[in-house]
């Protein structure tokens, strides 16, 4: 009896939320209704997209304008930027408001899983058949895809090519992980000449840098593969040896205190200014060096792999870091206007021409000419993908929360000498396979 | 027939502030609770009674950072009520004009938002006080937020910074409040300042303290903003505040159920402290 009316008592506010979000399957808010009528010609159509990439806003909101313009269904789209890992709470809230987007870029296996149930199947989508392989299955649930990778981002060990001219080293010869090591002590014993802080400008203050790193040492474990990530149950540290030689590397060598070390620093005062020689960095940071020094890219960038798997097989991870979902609560026209969108956005003339040149992107697309894209390192990585010599974007994959509240803690807990290795991989396995 | 009329005068009055209170705080609250009987993931919800309270008990990373606010709160709470009685008093003497400029000096950090101050100040402890180390050889200036005892310092002296000037401005009000007689009378009786201070001023300042320790007890408690531009819990989370530790498991690991019982928890401790201290704090006010 007692239970029952506690129950109850508890139960008026979950079904009144309940009925928050009930109210909110009907998808579209009052205003878009307004604009839509029923399908009556000539009335307007609004596809709102949900952006996640501060860095590309005003280009979206050129894409859209164009295709707005183009358009011959009066469709318009509108772009919305919440950005700075701010923006899945965000995305969030918009869900939980009813205020919902058509279009969303979604980080990764799991919050796709998240926003499943609202998700429409992409495959059919004539952009879908133009997707480099392997890519897709990182916008896959249960055999059904429900995104369409945005772009192709990779990382690595992003080097200046001219520091390491100066020192006498080629960096095509470096094909291991003991060559790896010998430059870094050739860049150390130099630093005066070479007029560099320290070799290496690891940002330790930086949590998705922690993340990336891992991913060099993780994918092997998952074969590569998205989807093995996404579905693995526990995390074993296999390639965890080789991960630990690499970081206490970069704790000799790279400028203290490691821990504060941002990416502000790390990149836009040390690196660009040839203090470091190198640092764990990916494609992203092409525009920022470029603002700075506009030959950075393309004279003096070079990324070297990382010899994750063994002394001997280097790999660049690089894959989609971001996928474009369809929201299938909305109107059947607003829908079909947000796929119009995206085919327009990668196939039309227009579009790949912003996507190369304006955004820059490395396009997730196959047919492209490699040598249409403008800096060398982002060509590099698109041959290394179409190749499938790249390791994957596994990182994306692990439990949500799971590197921010454990990896970079234990792994700052570790750079420190607070912890030991094996505490170091037990802690965050043990974290892993209680998360997932 | 007046006395209804007063009535409905009353009502009119209360109601949209009353509904305001409700929807805004009642409401969200009673269905927090709620939700913190469930596994809620933000979209769907299972109920599964008091599981998640039980589970905070073996948190190991929510206990150490209540302990850590804990501690936080305490020390922030004492050294923001000395120094901002202590400016107080400075910028009361008679001092002329200028001391008119050093209220507006001493109260200007707290125009800057905290996410700016946290900012400004990560640069002068990690950039300005590396210079100052590398200039003097004084080690105390080095690797300032990179461990746990820099880390906890650099959020006590940001918040310091902050707080000080607005507390001093309560103290300055209360003080100007005391009656000049009071103090002729006990020069007059022979008392020299130091007795004047703490056996006069003193007890007439006892509203001012139960004021200002609410506030600094309540703000120290509830800290964010601060705390994400200052350190973003770094290192190794050894600096994450309650409140980050509750957005982090809500917003970071979606898991808004047991986010919500730590934020249901976390009220109840502010809520018995901060009506603690101001019960026995009123006990000690005087009238006059």
């Amino acid at each position: 009896m007692k239970k029952s009316l506690l129950f109850s008592l508890l139960a008026v506010p979950l079904v009144l939320s309940g009925c928050g979000t009930g109210g909110n399957e009907g998808g579209s808010t009052p205003s878009e209704d307004g604009q839509n009528g029923d399908g009556a010609g000539g009335e307007t159509v609004t596809v709102n997209f949900f952006n996640q990439k501060p860095e590309i806003t005003a280009q979206l909101e050129e894409l859209a304008a164009m295709y707005s313009e183009q358009s011959e269904s009066n469709a318009n789209v509108t772009i919305t930027t919440v950005g700075s890992g701010e923006g899945s709470a965000a995305l969030q809230a918009r869900f939980s408001s009813g205020d919902e987007p058509a279009l969303m870029m979604l980080n990764g296996l799991p919050e796709i899983e998240r926003y499943s149930d609202s998700l429409v199947d992409v495959s059919e989508m004539e952009v879908a058949d133009t997707v480099i392989d392997g890519l897709l299955e990182g916008g896959t649930i249960d055999d059904t895809q429900l995104g369409i990778p945005l772009n192709i981002e990779g990382f690595g060990w992003m080097y200046n090519k001219d520091i390491f001219d100066q020192a006498g080293i080629d960096p095509e010869s470096i094909e291991s992980y003991d060559d790896f090591v010998a430059a870094v002590e050739t860049l150390d014993s130099q630093k005066e000449e070479l007029g560099i802080e320290e070799v290496f400008g690891f940002s330790g203050g930086e949590n998705y840098i922690a993340n990336q790193f891992s991913a060099n040492f993780t994918s092997p474990e998952f074969n590569h593969s998205i989807l093995d990530a996404y579905n693995a149950e526990e995390l074993t540290w296999e390639y965890g040896d080789q991960m630990q030689k690499y970081t206490d590397l970069i704790n000799e060598y790279n400028v203290q205190p490691i821990l504060t070390v941002d990416y502000s620093r790390s990149v836009e005062e040390l690196f660009v200014n040839d203090q470091v020689a190198l640092v764990h960095q990916g494609v992203w940071i092409v525009p920022t060096l470029n603002d700075i020094d506009p030959d950075f890219a393309q004279e003096k960038l070079g990324i070297l792999p990382t010899y994750g798997e063994s002394d001997t097989e280097g790999r660049i991870p690089a894959g989609s870091p971001w996928y474009i979902g369809i929201n299938g609560n909305m109107d059947e026209a607003v829908v079909e206007e947000a796929k119009n969108f995206i085919d327009w956005m990668y196939l039309s003339e227009e579009g790949q021409e912003m996507i190369l040149n304006d955004l820059a992107f490395i396009p997730a697309q196959e047919g492209y000419d490699p040598e249409d894209i403008s800096d060398p390192v982002s060509r590099q990585i698109y041959q290394a993908m179409l190749a499938g010599e790249s390791a994957a974007f596994v990182h994306n994959q692990y439990p949500s929360g799971w590197f921010q509240q454990e990896l970079y803690p234990q792994f700052q807990s570790y750079l420190n000498g607070e912890q030991s290795w094996e505490a170091f991989e037990e802690n965050t396995s043990q974290a892993f396979s209680e998360m997932r | 027939m007046k006395g209804k009329k007063k009535n409905l005068y009353y009502w009119a009055f209360v109601i949209p502030s009353l509904l305001a209170v409700f929807f805004v705080i009642v409401l969200p609250l009673i269905l927090g609770i709620g939700t913190s009987l469930t596994n809620s993931d933000g979209h769907t919800a299972v109920f599964i009674g008091l599981n998640n309270y039980r589970r905070l008990l073996s948190d190991e990373q929510f206990i150490y950072s209540l302990w850590f606010t804990i501690r936080f709160a305490f020390v922030a709470v004492i050294l923001i009520n000395v120094i901002g009685l202590g400016l107080a008093l400075i910028v009361t003497q008679k001092i002329g004009k200028i001391s008119l400029f050093f209220r507006t000096v001493f109260f200007m950090p707290n125009l800057i938002g905290g996410i700016i101050l946290g900012f400004i100040w990560q640069f002068i402890f990690v950039r300005a006080f590396a210079g100052i180390a590398e200039a003097t050889g004084l080690t105390f200036f080095n690797a300032w937020l990179a461990d746990t005892t820099t880390g906890f310092w650099g959020l006590v002296i940001v918040f310091l910074w902050q707080m000080s000037g607005y507390i001093m401005i309560i103290y300055i009000s209360f003080l100007a409040n005391i009656p000049g007689e009071l103090i002729e009378a006990g020069k007059i009786d022979g008392a020299n300042k130091w007795q004047a201070f703490w056996q006069i001023k003193f007890p007439m300042l006892a509203p001012a303290f139960t004021v200002s320790l609410f506030l600094t007890l309540a703000n120290a408690f509830k800290i964010y903003d601060l705390n994400l531009a200052l350190t973003n819990g770094a290192p190794f989370g050894s600096t994450e505040m309650i409140a980050m530790n509750i957005y982090n498991t809500a917003f970071f690991q979606y898991q808004q159920g047991y986010a919500q019982s730590k934020a249901v928890i976390f009220f109840l401790i502010v809520a018995v402290i901060s009506l603690t201290q101001v019960f026995i704090t009123r006990r000690k006010e005087v009238d006059l």
